[in-house]
């Protein structure tokens, strides 16, 4: 175990994990994102907009 | 009337938003007078003043925790609170929460205005304050929390707007890291020992340093942008759905990233890697984020002309979109063999904190100021003008810094006789080749402070005799509750058992071995098909669960947690098993004598890891010029490792028994009269003050439960120790023609020097083993 921590070559996997788990990340945000209603959207961003007695 | 018809008047606490907006410009000002002050010393060292506590390796601490803490802090907790209570249209929970926290941090940062310049030190970088403050600042931190949490739980507007998520991911974080790297064992009410060391301290301290920069000077300043830049704008953001993507992806990779601070160091390699591929990996959310930022002022531009809340915000923005280019740029490994050490990470720093956190400060200083006060700004013109200075400033400095460090970078590394000689064999070289830099950086953080101050005037004359007033807002009395999923509903159920399952899954398949590796395969495989074939069975909408759980903002923030802290576990939890003594390899480090011990000490008080690095790189300058590079062995025994960040000075891992005591003798009395040119302060005090060996029993007595192999000793033989090896030191500088008494910090440090880079060969049989 502590050999293989220390001194195996991991750099061949290690590229592809790294990027296939971020991309996964992505790819399911990016999916949740798109699916949104444009209803929600226009009413979540305007929510700063709304009007409070400093405006 | 009905009752969903009926409303409520909401009044918000800005009281205490007015109150961090005020603590945010003084604080800003001590920070950056302070950061012109060390700018200064390293163009002259004559501004050092022979004065322990005006060094450079004390003010530094305190220039940098100051406008990280005390400036950007203060400033963040304004913005939170003013467009958190705005959000989700409810008032701060308790007043007296929020007055704790206000008051309990200013008292932080008054004891480490105190502390900072009278030497007391942890020893790393962001990390310096002793441990009465850190659980201070974790008591105070968990208060914030607290009032936040409390706050949406109290909201009015069921929907949690992105702001506020990326305020949920910075309490969280911020938290994990602090406490994880702050663990210390204490040895008096002033001083402690980090629980980690060596290669294991310097993971800890990056994960924490660049996800402080992540997480406490970006993600809480993007939420400021998503909020205050669409109401400066007067139009909502960009995209809504791209805000979605940048929080995602950023809190999932950032978190990765704190290796590559330690590139080309003797930090296993698949650690290195990991840092620089995410790192890499940032800068498409990061631009996004950008990019989300700037278009928000489609159709706005020509405001940007006149209005100077939205001029620094659209520069706040670009600068952001700099750095974050600049960042992974540096963070590859072959571009950081140049730039690491150097003022280039100083000046990419710099672009940071004083391009975005410092211009989106102010633009939401100048956007809060009218409102909070009821009046108008006292002059545009001045606020202008406070752009430009700080424009040109930040331009000069970066540039400067860039210029200076691509020079050092080159210079230091450069070699002639195919590779086999430096051609500038004397660091002093590179120092007095940039010089001249050295002042205009110096002059761009004045230009820079000039501006902070016309922002200070401009705010007094605006607030000066107004009334001050607090914004309200109308709720239906009546608000309808979110559906509450609970704790366990963000856990269990399908989407997250089955990513749960996947990750564990895919940990076995990459990390296992035969058998184990095979399982795990099988796992990824069956997971995948179980959770397409229970979605197209039950015909379940798991996008139910999703929207449902940003209306629940405890178990969303337990998952945001997960999300962040992935990267931490994968990195630090194998590195914690492999720092075993027996564990590194061929060398292994000889702990310090008693007397070395109390000059190690005496060297982190003076701080002189923020100029030197103890860690030789397996670069070709790095070897030629300090011998053979660090092993991952020889630090081990360093509570807290000093492997530095930047090198105004040479490298220290192999200095004992390069040059005779005497030499060290002369050069901490005054450097120039060995080195022409230095810019290292003089330390007199060293040559009057005494060692504080009373203090050494129970330093020694920490270090063992630390795991450093010192046998029991008792205070009589720990004196006796200290006597014979100050004795043999005094000797020796006395036959060189320097005298002084043996019981002097001086003999103490110079112990502590010429022990550097003394370490002992392992058995091969012994290494083998394992």
């Amino acid at each position: 175990m502590f050999h293989r921590i220390l001194v195996e070559d991991w750099q061949r996997a290690l590229t592809i994990a790294s990027f296939t788990l971020f991309f996964g990340v992505f790819l399911v945000t990016l999916l949740r994102v798109a699916r949104m209603q444009k209803k929600e959207v226009r009413r979540l961003e305007n929510l700063p907009l709304e009007q409070e007695s400093h405006e | 009337m009905t009752a969903s018809s009926q409303k409520i008047r909401i009044e918000f606490n800005d009281h205490v938003v007015r109150q961090f907006l005020v603590a945010s410009v003084f604080w800003g000002l001590v920070g950056m007078l302070v950061g012109v002050i060390v700018a200064t010393q390293l163009a002259s060292w004559r501004a050092n003043f022979d004065l322990p506590w005006l060094t450079f390796g004390r003010l530094r601490p305190l220039h940098t925790n100051a406008v990280i803490f005390a400036f950007v802090g203060n400033m963040m907790f304004a913005g939170i609170y003013y467009s958190t209570q705005r959000l989700v249209k409810a008032r701060l929970a308790s007043d007296f929460l929020s007055s704790l926290h206000f008051w309990g941090w200013q008292a932080i940062i008054v004891g480490a205005a105190i502390t900072l310049p009278l030497g007391l030190c942890r020893g790393k970088e962001y990390a310096e304050l002793i441990w009465p403050l850190n659980i201070a600042v974790a008591v105070v931190w968990v208060v914030f929390g607290w009032n936040f949490f409390w706050t949406l739980k109290r909201r009015n507007e069921p929907s949690l707007y992105v702001a506020v998520w990326f305020y949920i991911a910075t309490i969280i974080t911020v938290a994990v890291l602090y406490i994880v790297n702050h663990l210390s064992l204490p040895t008096s009410w002033t001083h402690s020992y980090p629980l980690f060391g060596g290669v294991q301290d310097a993971l800890v301290q990056w994960w924490y340093g660049h996800n402080a920069v992540a997480f406490f000077l970006t993600t809480p300043i993007l939420g400021i942008m998503y909020y205050f830049l669409p109401k400066a704008a007067g139009r909502p953001v960009y995209s809504y759905r791209l805000s979605i993507i940048h929080f995602w992806s950023l809190v999932f990779l950032y978190i990765w990233a704190g290796p590559h601070h330690l590139l080309n160091t003797s930090l296993p390699v698949w650690l290195q890697s990991l840092g620089m591929i995410f790192s890499l990996m940032l800068w498409a959310p990061s631009w996004g984020g950008m990019l989300n930022g700037l278009l928000t002022l489609r159709g706005a531009w020509d405001k940007v002309r006149t209005d100077p809340v939205l001029k620094f915000f659209a520069a706040g923005v670009t600068f952001y979109g700099m750095a974050t280019f600049e960042g992974p740029l540096l963070a590859i490994r072959s571009v950081n063999a140049l730039s690491h050490y150097s003022d280039w990470t100083i000046g990419h720093v710099h672009s940071g904190t004083l391009g975005w956190n410092g211009f989106m400060a102010a633009g939401m200083f100048y956007w809060m100021a009218p409102r909070l006060w009821n009046r108008a700004l006292y002059s545009t013109a001045l606020a202008n003008m406070h752009f430009w200075l700080g424009l040109v400033g930040i331009l000069l400095y970066v540039a400067a810094m860039w210029v200076s460090g691509i020079t050092q970078g080159l210079m230091l590394g450069a070699t002639k006789e195919a590779g086999t000689v430096l051609t500038y064999p004397n660091f002093i070289e590179a120092v007095t080749a940039t010089m001249s830099l050295m002042h205009l950086r110096a002059l761009g953080g004045v230009m820079y402070l000039a501006g902070f101050v016309l922002l200070a005037w401009n705010l007094w004359k605006t607030a000066a005799g107004a009334q001050t007033v607090n914004g309200s807002v109308e709720v239906p009395a009546a608000t309808a509750a979110p559906s509450a999923m609970g704790v366990a509903g963000g856990f269990l159920n399908a989407p997250v058992l089955y990513s749960l399952s996947l990750i564990g899954c895919l940990i076995l398949w990459g990390a296992g071995h035969g058998i184990v590796a095979g399982l795990g395969l099988w796992g990824v495989i069956a997971v995948v098909i179980g959770a397409l074939t229970h979605q197209q069975f039950t015909g379940t909408r798991w996008s139910e669960w999703y929207e449902r759980l940003l209306e629940n903002s405890l178990p969303f923030s337990l998952l945001t947690a997960v999300a962040v802290l992935i990267g931490g576990v994968v990195q630090i939890i194998p590195t914690l098993l492999l720092n075993k003594a027996d564990q590194v390899g061929e060398v292994r480090q000889i702990p310090y004598t008693p007397l070395e011990l109390a000059g190690r000490d005496i060297y982190v008080r003076e701080g002189c890891y923020n100029c030197h690095s103890q860690q030789i790189r397996p670069l070709v300058g790095d070897v030629l010029r300090y011998g053979d590079y660090s092993k991952i062995g020889e630090s081990i025994y360093d509570h807290p490792y000093q492997w530095g960040s930047k090198r105004t000075g040479p490298d220290l891992a192999r200095l004992g028994g390069k040059y005779p005591s005497v030499w060290h003798f002369h050069h901490m009395r005054n450097p120039r009269q060995i080195s022409a040119g230095s810019t290292m302060p003089n330390y007199p005090w060293l040559f009057v003050d005494p060692t504080d060996v009373a203090a050494l029993p129970t330093k020694l007595a920490v270090q063992r439960r630390l795991g450093v192999p010192y046998p029991e000793l008792s205070a009589a033989q720990i004196q006796e120790n200290v006597q014979a090896q100050a004795q043999t030191f005094a000797e020796e500088l006395k036959n060189a023609g320097a005298e002084v008494p043996a019981d002097r910090e001086i003999v103490a440090l110079i112990a502590y020097l010429q022990k550097l880079g003394k370490s002992e060969t392992i058995p091969a049989t012994k290494t083998a083993q394992h």
